[in-house]
Parts: C-alpha cells; structure tokens; sequence
C-alpha cells in the first residue's frame, strides 16, 4: 500500500480541526487544554510527513523540540488553572467572566 | 561549526540565565528568613547585576564580525545586537518599576521569569531559523503567562492569565501548523533559504501550501503582537497583571515579536507579498500573498483598537487598545520599499515600547496610592505628585504624535513608508488615510486621560512620595523620548547604519 503526502496531510488538517472546534465549543477548561494539544499533534504529523518526503531530517528534530515545548505548555497551563480554582472554584471557561471588553 | 566559538557568542544569555538561576538558589537559600520588602530590593539588584553583564557582553560584542550559526539559528549582526541592548533596557526599566512594592511573596521566582522572558526575547530578535522563532516564542509566552498570575490569589490576575493562556496556546498551534506548511513547500527552515527558493521557482509565491503556512503564521504572530481580531487576550492580561509586567508585555514582548515580524515577512517570504492596493479613483487591486492579510489587519486594528479605547475606564484596558491600535499603524510600513519600511518599523517600534513603558510606569507608581487604576482615580492626581504628572503628560502626548515628541517622527517616517509602497503608485493610500484619521481619534483619549490628571476635582490626600527607582527610570526615557524628538536623525541613522552592516 501507497501512502500519499497528501493523505498525511489530510489526517493532519483533520487533528487540527476537530483540536480546534474542541477548543471553541468545549467549556470544561481541561478538555480546551486536551483540544489544544492536538492542535500542536496535527503539526507534528504534518512536520514529520514533510520530513519524509521532502528527504531531510530537520522537520523530524523540530518536532522533538514542540513534544517538549508542548510539555512545559501544560505545565504552565495546569499551574494556571489551579491558581483560578483556588480562587474561583470553578474550571468552567463560562464562569471566568469578571473582566469583558 | 566550533562550540567554544558558539559558547562566546551565546555568552550573554548565558549570563542571563546563570542569573536567573543563581537569583532563585539565592532566594530559597539566603534569604527566605528576610522581611519580604528586603528580599525584593536585594533580588532586584541581583537580576539588575546580570542584566548589566549581559549588556557589557553585547557591547563587546559589536566589536566583533558578523557570526551565522547552525542555518541562521544564531545570527549575529549589529541590528540583533542592537535589539538586545534594547531589550536589556526594557527588562531593567522593568525590574526598577518592580523594586519599592513586591509583586507577591515568591520574589526569587518572579525575577527569574523576568529573566527567562528576556532570554526568550533575545533569542526571537537573533534567529532567522523558524524551529529558533518558534521555541523562543514559546519560552518567551510562557514566561509571561506565569507572569500575567503572578498575583494568584487575586481573582483578576489567575484570570487574565488564563485568558493570556488559552489564545496564546491556540495561536502557538496556528503559528506551528503554519510554520511546518512553510517548512513543506520550501524544504528548509532559515529565512534566507526560504527567500532563495523564490528565485529558482517563480510558481513558489502561488503555492498553495506556502500561503496556507503564511497565513496561519501570521494568526499567530498577530496574537503576539495584539492586532484585531486576536486582540482579545490584551485588555484582560493587561488589566489582571501588576501594572509593572503589564508593562513588560506592553512594551519588550512587542518589540521581540515585531522584530520577528518584520524578519519573517521581509527577509523570508517576501516574494509572497501579492498587493492590496486601491488605486485612484477607486480601482481595487488584490492578489493572494501576505499583503491583503496584513492590509485587513491593519486597518481593523487601528478603527477598532481607538474606537474601543474611547469607551474603556480602566487607564490599563486604554492603554491595551492603544497598543492595539499602535500595532495597526506599524503594520502599515510593511509595505514599505524593504530597507526604508524595516527603518520605520525598528524606529518606531522603539520609540512606542519605550513611551508605553514610561506610561505604565506612572500607573505602577500611583496606582496603590490613589486606590485604584481605574482612570476617575487619578482625577486631580497633579496636585499630589506634579513631577509624575508632568512626565504621564510626555507620554500621552508623543503615544497621541504632537511634535516635537518622539512619537511625531515615528509616526511620520511610518506613514512615510507606506505612502513610498507599490513603486510610488500610491496603491497603499488608503491606509495611510486611515491611519492618520485614526491618530486625530486616538487624540481624543489622550487628552481625556491627561484632562483627567490636571482639571478633574483634586482626590483627598498630601503629596505622593515616588520611590526614586520609579521615578529616576521614568525621567530617563521621557528624556530620551524628548532627545528622539529633537534629533530623530541620530536614532534612524543609527538604524540604517546597522541595517546596512546585516
């Protein structure tokens, strides 16, 4: 069996989609946090299916360095999320509504 | 490529992080017995001490050539080093304005993410590498929302950072979905070899991979550098932060960003511009590229970002659509031909960080005293402290562009830039239009905050006492804002002269 570049390329638009409706239509702030790591995984798909058929290696190194920025991104996110349920005792994107235009 | 060489190249941000590192041991070992206020003054002169090394380093820098490592990861000039220097003020202005009041009680960690933020800034205005752009945006945002919550037992500061964190996050997902489309359809990462594969195939500023990276990228960069419609996380960031790092996002994180900016667009894809042009008398001309996006952008950013800033009663959320709709006007000068478009920018971008710096300074030094940073706080504030007043006045009045402030001339040699696009066809007129329209708006909120300030009914209360590490700073950039004004010549030459040494 043949695997296209396209066809990397159309399950990694895909990830990045349903990544990003997760994050828009999603309320729990946890489940926005999952959303958002697809979106970083539907890059890295398509990175490392440029890499392959583009015949060099420096596609496949960035995706290294976003697997362990994408770490330190939810630690801080997490971090984040704590703080305002210590305060708000809330992890519902709704309630965060003190500050607005 | 010779590691010890790459080690002295690196050499300052290694100071800076050697001191982030030493501050936070220092912190937990020496000092976690002293009264907070202590503490914070000593950790202060800490962050101040690495900070100065690192700007001795950079200046020892200069002397030496120019250095390219790793397919344009590290690249030193005089332009990046410059920028450097630049940042190094920014971040020192920072620390000083954080010196008389501790954020919060965790004082070593709250210098060391100042100082990580630098580094990340630094390592953005020096790579020309996309996988170098994108790590240290991360390292630089990530910073900064730590930043934002630093109070985090007050509900405003955890939510702004959640606000700063959940677009952030998002655009740092557009910005790597579009990098990697780039990285696709050029097959390299450094700019310069992305501009060189425009030259072997005129079919390549077409592609439809490449525009489909360009535009995500640009979602992303223009999150980082708050223009409408990924403006949204500003005002709340802004307001929920200590009025200090409010002013740190406001001012060093722009700079890096635009920097970047600026690079990415001119320097690497440049081929790809296409045109947005509307020649006279009402002939639109739009082909697909970068341009339309910036133009849109750009023209969104400066109705809406003053429209908005009229509206707000709060000085930090004013000054967050100021710096929306100042994004907006810098965007106009990428249109410019290349060399005098980059020189308005880098200008500009300077004169702008250093004046919105000045004015958070002013909200950072009375905010606790007069209860608040709602704008009605500050009424008759002139009484109470006339130095500050007058200082705040400076600022406003060069951010607003009334000469002879540096802010005129920044503004002048923007729309000057814009006016020279699209071969001196005038194609960009439109923007230019708006921009200057939008500026005689913007003084509208200006003055009202300045009317505020000098006629409103004085609020109770004896003199204010300005620490002297808030006001001494303060003094400093209004002068150099004043020097700028006097002799805009001096800066832009510089800047073309470092230009030139790229």
């Amino acid at each position: 069996m043949n695997i296209a570049l396209s066809d990397y390329l159309l399950v990694s638009a895909a990830l990045f989609a349903i990544g990003l409706a997760g994050v828009v239509m999603r309320r729990n702030t946890l489940v926005i946090y999952m959303s958002l790591e697809m979106m970083l995984n539907a890059s890295n798909l398509a990175l490392a299916a440029f890499s392959k058929f583009n015949a060099a290696l420096n596609g496949q190194i960035l995706v290294f360095f976003i697997i362990t920025v994408a770490a330190a991104e939810v630690a801080v996110g997490l971090a984040i999320i704590v703080a305002l349920f210590r305060v708000r005792q809330t992890v519902s994107a709704d309630e965060i509504n003190l500050m607005k235009y | 490529m010779n590691y010890t060489s790459l080690f002295g190249y690196l050499l300052g941000e290694v100071v800076l992080t050697a001191a982030a590192f030493v501050i936070l041991i220092a912190d937990v070992m020496c000092h976690r017995k002293d009264d907070v206020g202590a503490r914070n003054q000593r950790m202060a002169w800490w962050t101040l001490t690495g900070l100065f090394l690192a700007a001795v380093v950079y200046a020892i820098q200069f002397a030496q050539g120019n250095a390219n490592f790793a397919d344009g990861t590290l690249v030193i000039n005089p332009l990046n080093l410059f920028f450097k220097e630049v940042i190094l003020v920014i971040t020192a202005i920072t620390v000083f304005f954080s010196m008389e009041e501790p954020v919060s009680k965790h004082v070593g960690e709250y210098y060391a993410m100042i100082l990580f933020a630098a580094i990340g800034m630094a390592f953005l205005v020096t790579s020309e590498n996309l996988l170098m752009i994108f790590v240290s945006i991360e390292l630089l945002s990530l910073s900064l929302y730590a930043l934002v919550g630093f109070q985090k037992q007050i509900l405003r500061s955890a939510e702004g950072a959640m606000k700063y964190f959940a677009f952030g996050a998002v655009s740092a997902a557009f910005l790597l979905f579009g990098l990697s489309y780039i990285y696709g359809a050029t097959n390299s990462l450094s700019l310069p070899a992305i501009a060189e594969t425009f030259k072997g195939d005129p079919l390549m500023a077409r592609s439809p991979v490449l525009l489909i990276g360009i535009l995500f990228t640009l979602v992303g960069f223009g999150f980082k550098i708050a223009v409408v419609p990924f403006h949204l996380w500003a005002p709340d960031a802004y307001e929920g932060a200590a009025a200090p790092v409010a002013g740190f996002v406001a001012s060093g994180s722009k700079v890096a960003s635009f920097v970047a900016l600026t690079k990415f667009l001119l320097l690497g894809v440049a081929p790809a511009a296409g045109a947005a042009t509307i020649s006279f008398p009402f002939t639109p001309h739009f082909t697909p590229g970068w341009a339309p996006v910036i133009a849109l952008m750009a023209f969104i950013s400066m109705v809406w970002g003053n429209l908005a800033a009229i509206t707000q009663t709060n000085l930090k959320r004013l000054l967050a659509y100021s710096s929306v709709a100042h994004a907006g006007y810098i965007l106009v000068a990428l249109f410019g031909a290349k060399a005098w478009g980059q020189t308005a920018i880098y200008f500009y971008i300077i004169v702008y960080a250093l004046t919105n710096l000045g004015a958070f300074g002013v909200v950072t030094a009375l905010a606790n005293k007069v209860g608040g940073d709602d704008i009605r706080c500050f009424a008759g504030v002139w009484r109470r402290a006339p130095g500050l007043t007058v200082l705040m006045m400076i600022f406003m009045l060069s951010l607003a562009g009334i000469p002879p402030l540096a802010g005129f001339f920044g503004k002048f040699y923007l729309f000057a830039a814009g006016l020279a696009a699209d071969q001196m066809q005038l194609g960009y007129l439109w923007l230019v239009i708006t921009a200057i329209l939008m500026s005689a708006v913007s003084f509208y909120y200006y003055l009202q905050v300045l009317r505020v300030f000098y006629v409103n009914p004085a609020s109770r209360g004896g003199p204010i006492s300005i620490c002297p590490c808030q006001r001494w700073p303060m003094t400093v950039i209004a002068l150099i804002i004043f020097l700028i004004g006097w002799y805009p010549t001096a800066l832009l030459d510089w800047i073309q002269g470092f230009l030139q040494r790229v």
